[in-house]
């Protein structure tokens, strides 16, 4: 098994470059939708049999046991590449739950099942009633026999249509002194008449998001993961690393990349005022990376992330959006063509880009939240 | 020594003159000392100069060669940083940017270089000039027979400065001269500053005045001191954002109304948060320009990230040092309190070589004939 963490950071890096740039089929390059697992079965194979699905997980259970630094530099050629991250919340999340919190069992049952995609994993966190306030969540799971019954609603559960099984947050005791207390992680079959699944059609016309509804939907209780009322817990101890991704300038870097050649095709530049503007947006991503190098070092030396690590996805969202918003100035009266606008020998979908940008701001935490987060955690601030 | 270990040393190294600095800009009296000099008539202290001196302050960026310590542009920014922090008067980027670096660059052996790293001398530098609508102009000040004559126009540190180092022409050609301050013919208009600083618009007729340089060596040491000094004074701005935002922040912690600091409301948080980020992305930005730059030496990608990082400072500081007013609410907006003086020092080093519009048109342009080239 190769140590990848020997390497020295340039190797390691040309070795990931080198195997994506060989092997990524060309058109599924900078995908704009997220794909069903059918449209990227084969890439996923080519990964597995490479043994590198989990980059992040020891490698004992199958990953590639790297440390953060060289995952950072996998994840950037990934982005570099434009490579889909596939379905990869079983990697993602689940693997990472139940290697730290799981039994035995289930890290024999689930992880190679994560790793060949034979089960595919859908996220099972917000309510209607529990988007910022997730801890308000309602969906209820009770003990009966052997089994958990399911009962609520979730919602914002991306591509739970092309899952078979979710992970969700459920509450175990309605009758906990705080509604953060009482919450459970369960993992939960898809395919079963209790469990109706219907997609919602957003601005940008996709149906990647679900509503999921369970009506006395079942999982066997070996499906708790970690110890009953304490998934909120744990599901806060899952985010630590997550967070720096989240605030990555990749998404920036691309847009802006992309706003350039279209722009230049349209003659924008000939306008001073739009000049002005690009070199600002150029700037604000220029900048952003030094400030994301800044905490990428810090996990390289190994230390843990603090809370002001949110500023980083404040900061590139906003500016994700400013981006795209010039690219539909640019366009013109194009500003409102669904589709790919050519430009020469360029082709740019200005509104996918404007559409992809708009949830930035409001998933993974709101910016809202976010800033409620750094004033408190990081300034401070009372109240 | 391994990369690694080089570069955490380098790191150490900067801390421990970070820490040395603001203790000494503390010791002396922190901001509190900038209202003094201000009110006592709007110089500098020639003792604080000296003592910076001690600590070796003007010399961190010349090479260790030319008697300085070698530690680079990125050390210069901390020492601009901490200057900025309590809003010092002293010509701390003035010296090590542009005085310094047109000296070190030109005339390395002469006996100023060793006079303004010791704290004896603070030396203006007069490049700039006027043209008829009162906007920058080409130069037209002239040197011959060992004679200054014409106008030079926003001189940083003309008054309180022995002397000037002038850039002027002589038979179609840059030329570097030194004139002394109290040389005949020399006359200096002082114009009030915003921060109670003045900018000198120096005359000269038939001045006295020593070569040091000439021809082209000229126009190119002073296109990299101008560029070190934007990236210094961006540094400076920095600095000063960040104890403005600092200040700031304490005062929302304790100023109440409806009965609860004025920081409990969520309007004022997520305001403070948005400032808060400013700071720490024109930081790590202009922290990396300077360690670029050190690292860096073609000239035309030196300018354009020293004026990336002055655009992104001067954003930065006019942001923050005009929300803070607004935060403190009408006692911002009054002389007792120290926010006022940030953002008055603020207004001058953003208008000092070259504002954040300025250098965004500099940096697309750059990048623009960068790609061209390529």
């Amino acid at each position: 098994m190769t140590d990848w963490n020997a390497m020295s950071d340039a190797d390691f890096r040309k070795e990931v470059r080198q195997f994506f740039e060989a092997e990524y089929p060309e058109e599924l390059r900078h995908l704009p939708h997220r794909p069903k697992f059918a449209e990227i079965e084969h890439w996923h194979r080519k990964l597995h049999a490479k043994g590198w699905v989990a980059p992040a997980w020891p490698a004992e259970y199958g990953g590639m046991g790297l440390n953060a630094a060289k995952l950072l530099i996998f994840y950037e050629e990934q982005q570099r590449w434009g490579v889909n991250r596939g379905r990869d919340m079983g990697v993602q999340m689940v693997g990472p739950l139940i290697i730290k919190f799981g039994t035995q069992e289930q890290k024999d049952y689930w992880l190679p099942r994560i790793l060949s995609c034979e089960d595919i994993w859908c996220q099972g966190y917000s309510e209607p009633g529990a988007g910022s306030d997730l801890a308000n969540l309602r969906t209820r799971a009770e003990i009966d026999g052997d089994d958990f019954v399911i009962n609520g609603q979730k919602i914002w559960t991306t591509m739970a249509h092309d899952a078979t099984h979710i992970f969700m947050l459920v509450r175990t005791d309605p009758d906990a002194p705080k509604k953060q207390q009482g919450i459970s992680f369960l993992l939960a079959p898809m395919e079963q008449p209790g469990v109706d699944v219907r997609t919602i059609t957003t601005l940008s016309g996709e149906t990647e998001f679900c509503e999921v509804f369970f009506d006395n939907a079942r999982t066997p209780s070996e499906n708790l993961v970690g110890e009953l009322n304490k998934g909120w817990t744990m599901a806060k101890a899952l985010l630590s690393f997550e967070r720096i991704f989240i605030g990555s300038p990749s998404l920036a870097q691309n847009a802006l990349g992309q706003l350039e050649s279209f722009a230049r095709g349209r003659g924008a530049f000939d306008d001073p005022v739009f000049r002005d503007r690009f070199a600002q947006a150029a700037l604000d991503v220029e900048d952003h990376a030094a400030l994301y190098a800044r905490f990428a070092d810090q996990l390289k030396r190994g230390e843990t992330l603090g809370a002001d690590v949110s500023m980083l996805k404040i900061w590139v969202t906003e500016c994700f959006q400013r981006i795209t918003e010039l690219m539909i100035e640019a366009a013109g009266p194009d500003g409102g063509t669904i589709g790919p606008l050519q430009v020469g020998n360029v082709s740019v979908d200005v509104l996918a880009s404007f559409y992809k940008a708009r949830p930035t701001t409001i998933y993974g935490g709101s910016n809202e939240i976010q800033r409620n987060i750094l004033s408190k955690a990081v300034l401070g601030l009372p109240g | 020594m391994t990369q690694t270990d080089t570069v955490s040393s380098e790191q150490e190294d900067l801390r421990l003159l970070r820490e040395s600095a603001r203790t000494l800009f503390e010791r002396a009296g922190g901001s509190g000392r900038a209202r003094k000099l201000r009110d006592a008539g709007g110089s500098f202290d020639p003792n604080m100069v000296r003592e910076l001196a001690e600590a070796g302050v003007f010399g961190v960026a010349v090479p260790e060669e030319q008697g300085g310590l070698g530690m680079g542009l990125a050390a210069g920014g901390v020492i601009a940083e901490e200057a900025g922090r309590v809003i010092a008067p002293e010509p701390v980027v003035l010296t090590i940017g542009l005085s310094l670096g047109l000296l070190r660059r030109l005339c390395p052996e002469h006996p100023k270089m060793a006079q303004l790293i010791g704290g004896e001398v603070s030396l203006a530098v007069a490049w700039q000039e006027r043209g008829p609508g009162g906007a920058p102009a080409d130069a037209t000040c002239r040197y011959a027979d060992g004679r200054l004559t014409g106008n030079k126009a926003w001189v940083v540190g003309a008054t309180g400065s022995q002397g000037f180092l002038v850039v002027a022409e002589q038979d179609g050609g840059p030329v570097l001269v030194l004139a002394e301050a109290t040389a005949d013919g020399v006359v200096i208009d002082k114009r009030a500053q915003a921060d109670g600083s003045s900018l000198g618009e120096l005359s000269f007729s038939g001045t006295l005045a020593a070569e040091l340089a000439s021809g082209d060596a000229v126009q190119a040491a002073l296109a990299e001191a101008v560029a070190d000094a934007t990236a210094l004074a961006a540094a400076e701005l920095v600095g000063l954002s960040e104890c403005a935002f600092e200040i700031t922040l304490e005062y929302i912690k304790t100023r109440e109304q409806f009965d609860k600091p004025i920081g409990s409301f969520q309007v004022i948080q997520h305001r403070a948060v948005d400032l808060n980020v400013m700071c720490e992305v024109a930081q790590a930005g202009v922290r990396e320009v300077l360690a670029l730059m050190d690292r860096e030496t073609d000239q035309k990608v030196r300018a354009q990230l020293a004026s990336r990082a002055k655009a992104r400072a001067v954003t930065t500081a006019k942001r923050i040092t005009r929300d803070a007013v607004q935060l403190h609410g009408a006692v911002g907006y009054t002389d007792d309190f120290d926010i006022g003086l940030y953002l008055n020092r603020a207004l001058v080093l953003s208008a000092w070589l070259g504002d954040d519009a300025y250098h965004r048109r500099i940096w697309f342009d750059a990048r623009e004939a960068e790609g061209a080239a390529q």
